[in-house]
């Protein structure tokens, strides 16, 4: 399945303390949802180790996250990719990094999934919605983690 | 044969399965029951990708994985010179597992052998490839663009297949514009899979003497060791092929799939038995599947109702490889017969195949090799012209039928059919279901607006491939085999190059040697499956043990009974020109009273043979003169919920003519189950894949078998036209159920909907689709 999805977080904190935070592969690792191995290969190269559960379909997915910021564009690109269990996911993103104007930061995101596998099969009908909840708890955590 | 009186157990009784007591004791004996000292196991990675380069595969973390032994990938076997196999159709070839990019979901990618199922599961998981996803064709339309190429391996760069044609198209042209009344409808039988409880699997070893010991769930066990010589290498006598029970085939195990072969390099490269079980996931998802024929038929007609031509020109889907194991010289192997029960003056059919990134296969499912996708054309055809002259659907097809006295008829499109009673068989048909009372109760609950529909199919199947002039598996005519030994005490063993899946082969054997020589059909034990000791045969498929293998039993047993005669007339002390065969034993002619059984023979040919040759055995090898060609009227009638669009079956009679019926409890038995195939493949099932090439039915939640819950009354009758060149005059069954079914189904909704101005719908007609259709054509309504 292809996935599209959009959104933005608003972060209360200012865009130069977000924009550390992004650049900070352990620390963007750490905000994926339900994560629990985070192995930092380089400033911009992240494995990481997931539980998946998408209806009756549960199991580990190992990722691989590439982070590419933009200094100038104030823009961070996410590349994932990775699977288990005979499934497969690709998952691109791009974050902006915007003055809100009230000393607190939009985070505004957009990017694409593919789905393969039993992941896509058998979570068919919940995927979406659970795709969408997964990518949403993501820049929620990046949230939570910058204001902690 | 005689038929002055019946002998116990002998052609026609309703003798109960000698199998079964096996079976229902849970004492059958499958691949999986098999389990031999140092055995390891093996799994198999598979490709979420449908259409990826492998750019790397790492197998270092399954090599950790405790119990894991060796993990092989494609550049192993490629270097091997095993990377590739012949497909049975012969003209293609498959990976056997990934080499440089994978062509579907759940391609074979690389082996792992492990001590145990599970530390192989672990291993597989493990393994990393790393995919460079490639753009996915997953439709046979888009394949026609070819503006990605799925099979740069071969020498056409393109998607096409072949283009495989029939008839004479220039006066089927003529012959449509001439008509005054015409049809054209694009009929798509959709991908479904045969889903078999027991799913495929093997067990290799090689034995001391270094020859390869093959446990397989092979429907064709001789086809299987030559394709494997012809694979591997290893020559033919050191290949041993064995299929023991197996729990249903229905063409899924014709193919020899790529687990096969990695099973054996396995158990080559770690001299140590390997087993290999498929998953249900594995078994939905990549090994061979059924239909998925987009047909678009044309019919012409008189405005009083007699056809005048039939064109129809299909696109078909054969997934990533070409796997269809059909005869050589028929890539859409017999759908000739889409001319059906009707005497067309003239038509044309055409085939254009192609590949796209799916799982490959096509001919399964209990389908003759594509007579079921014939079949469900031109019968929902036939009642979609009704429905254009406003015409009843009997009264049409009785109009247009091939009348007996036409056979052996020559059809247009290059068939001789043997034999048939169609008009016979639609009435018994009508007169069993009611008809004409379900239609005035059909007219008085439209006035209430009621859906119910009744519908009609009468088929004809094309079975028995097949004469040897015209048919092959890899170069290998398509004949078979018996060999028959009567023991001294006159019981006896049949061995036949045929192998049951389920299809009661150990009680029709011995059925057809009982009425041949005379002997109690419970003392013949029936042998199938083992290469060492049957006689070489094509196997089980197509509806083709009795037209070929049932006929080359009857053949043997005749020669057995030559032999007899002369031991018998030793017994009786007169001539052997004396002797005759009468009331199932040996006479001197005109004098009854003199004779002695079959078993008295028996005795004698091993203690009291004078002059002839002792021992009383015989082979023989049959290559059928023609095919056969059941067929049948069934009809079915439904009750459709307009609020929920669920449709209730609530009749179905069968009535089949299979020729000769050598056991009419297994008929029915067949005809049972077929039927219930048929129900599925109307109302619930479907191989679907997205857009992005992802298989949506991977288990038994999102492909449905029906229960016995959803599954309906069956009331089946009969009427017998034996085929004339057959030597027992039988004409095969297992397939007419599943050939002549669907369409009756879909049929009778149809029927139902047709007072909403809804013509015609693809299965499965499940409850939503249903149910969507009815909204639209009220939603039509409303708006004119």
């Amino acid at each position: 399945m292809n996935l599209q999805y959009s959104g933005e977080e608003k972060i209360a904190a200012d865009p130069g303390t977000v924009w550390a935070f992004l650049q900070n592969p352990e620390k963007v690792g750490h905000c994926l949802p339900e994560v629990t191995e985070v192995t930092v290969q380089d400033q911009t190269h992240v494995d990481a180790v997931v539980q998946v559960a998408v209806g009756p379909v549960r199991g580990k997915f190992k990722l691989k996250v590439e982070l590419t910021p933009d200094p100038s564009a104030q823009r961070i690109d996410v590349k994932v990719s990775g699977g288990g269990f005979g499934s497969a996911v690709d998952l691109t993103a791009g974050a902006d990094v915007v003055d809100a104007g009230d000393g607190g930061t939009l985070l505004k995101w957009s990017g694409q999934a593919v789905a393969r596998g039993p992941v896509a099969a058998v979570g068919g009908r919940v995927l979406e919605a659970q795709a969408k909840k997964l990518i949403k708890q993501t820049f929620g955590n990046v949230h939570q983690q910058i204001s902690t | 044969m005689s038929t002055e009186r019946k002998h116990e157990g002998s052609l026609g009784m309703a003798m109960k399965r000698k199998e079964d007591p096996r079976f229902i004791q849970g004492k059958g004996r499958y691949v999986d029951d098999i389990s031999l000292p140092g055995m390891l196991y093996m799994a198999l990675v598979r490709s979420p990708y449908p259409h990826a380069e492998i750019v790397s595969i790492d197998i270092s973390e399954a090599m950790k994985v405790p119990g894991v032994k060796a993990v092989i990938a494609g550049k192993d076997l490629d270097a091997a010179g095993l990377g590739w196999l012949p497909t049975f159709h012969g003209l293609d070839k498959q990976m056997v597992l990934a080499i440089g990019k994978v062509l579907f979901q759940y391609q074979e990618v690389a082996a792992v052998f492990a001590e145990t199922r599970a530390a192989a599961a672990d291993g597989a998981e493990a393994v990393q490839v790393n995919y460079k996803p490639l753009p996915v064709v997953a439709d046979p339309f888009a394949a026609k663009t070819d503006k990605v190429i799925l099979r740069p391996d071969r020498e056409r760069k393109t998607n096409h297949i072949y283009h495989w044609e029939v008839g004479d198209r220039e006066a089927t042209v003529k012959a449509l514009a001439a008509s005054s009344k015409r049809i054209k409808q694009r009929i798509w039988f959709q991908r479904c899979h045969p889903a078999p409880l027991e799913p495929c699997g093997c067990v290799a070893y090689f034995d001391t003497m270094g020859r390869l010991q093959f446990y397989v769930t092979s429907q064709a066990p001789h086809v299987y060791r030559t394709a494997l010589a012809i694979v591997t290498g290893i020559p033919e006598d050191k290949i041993h092929v064995i299929s023991p029970d197996i729990g249903g085939g229905f063409g899924n195990k014709v193919p020899v799939y790529p687990g096969y072969v990695c099973a054996i390099v396995g158990a080559l490269k770690l001299a140590c038995p390997v087993k290999w079980i498929e998953t249900r996931t594995e078994n939905l998802t990549s090994t061979g599947f059924a239909r998925d024929y987009h047909m678009d038929v044309e019919i012409g007609a008189t405005a009083e109702g007699r056809v005048t031509a039939l064109h129809v020109a299909t696109t078909a889907d054969h997934g990533a490889f070409d796997a269809a194991a059909d005869p050589t010289k028929y890539p859409a192997g017999m759908f000739g017969v889409v001319t059906g029960s009707y005497d067309f003056p003239v038509a044309h059919a055409e085939v254009d195949a192609y590949f796209t990134n799916k799982a490959p296969g096509g001919i399964a499912y209990r389908c003759s090799f594509r007579v079921t996708e014939a079949s469900f054309a031109i019968e929902r055809a036939m009642d979609i012209l009704a429905d254009e002259l406003n015409m009843n659907a009997a009264d049409l097809r009785r109009k247009n039928f091939v009348r007996k006295e036409q056979f052996p008829y020559p059809s247009p499109l290059g068939f001789t059919y043997d034999s048939g009673d169609y008009h016979k068989t639609l009435d018994t048909a009508l007169e069993k279901v009611g008809y004409h009372s379900l239609l005035n109760e059909q007219a008085e609950k439209r006035t209430r607006g009621e859906l119910m529909g009744i519908g009609i199919s009468t088929f004809t199947e094309v079975v028995g491939a097949g004469p040897s002039k015209h048919f092959d598996i890899l170069g290998i005519k398509m004949f078979d085999s018996a060999e028959i030994r009567i023991h001294p005490t006159g019981a006896g063993i049949v061995r036949a190059g045929t192998k049951s899946q389920g299809q009661g082969h150990e009680t029709t054997w011995a059925q057809i040697v009982a009425e041949e020589l005379g002997l109690d059909p419970q003392n013949i034990m029936v042998e199938e499956g083992d290469t060492d000791t049957a006689p070489y045969g094509l196997g089980t498929y197509a509806s083709r043990s009795t037209p070929v293998a049932g006929a080359a039993i009857a053949m043997a047993a005749r020669r057995i009974r030559e032999k007899a005669r002369k031991v018998a007339a030793h017994l009786l002390e007169v001539g052997e020109a004396d002797v005759e065969w009468k009331d199932y034993r040996f006479q001197v002619r005109g004098v009854p009273a003199k004779s002695v059984t079959m078993k008295e023979v028996a005795f004698a040919a091993y203690t009291n043979m004078a002059q002839n040759e002792p021992g009383l055995e015989a082979s023989y090898y049959y290559d059928p003169p023609n095919m056969t060609f059941p067929n049948g009227t069934y009809i079915a009638v439904v009750d459709i919920d307009r609020e929920t669009g669920e449709s209730k079956v609530r009749k179905f009679i069968a009535v089949d003519d299979c020729g000769t019926i050598i056991n009419p409890l297994i008929v029915e038995g067949q005809i049972h189950g077929g039927l219930t195939e048929g129900f599925a493949m109307a109302f619930m099932q479907e191989i679907q894949y997205d857009s992005e090439g992802n298989h949506l039915n991977t288990n038994f939640t999102d492909y449905l078998v029906p229960t016995s819950l959803e599954t309906p009354h069956w009331e089946t009758a009969k009427t017998i036209t034996p085929s004339p060149h057959h030597p027992i005059g039988a004409k095969g069954v297992g397939e007419s159920p599943n050939v002549g079914s669907p369409a009756a189904f879909v049929n009778a909704v149809m029927d139902a909907l047709s007072p909403l101005g809804i013509r015609h719908m693809d299965m499965p007609l499940t409850r939503d689709k249903v149910w969507r259709a009815i909204r639209d054509a009220e939603a039509r309504e409303k708006a004119s």
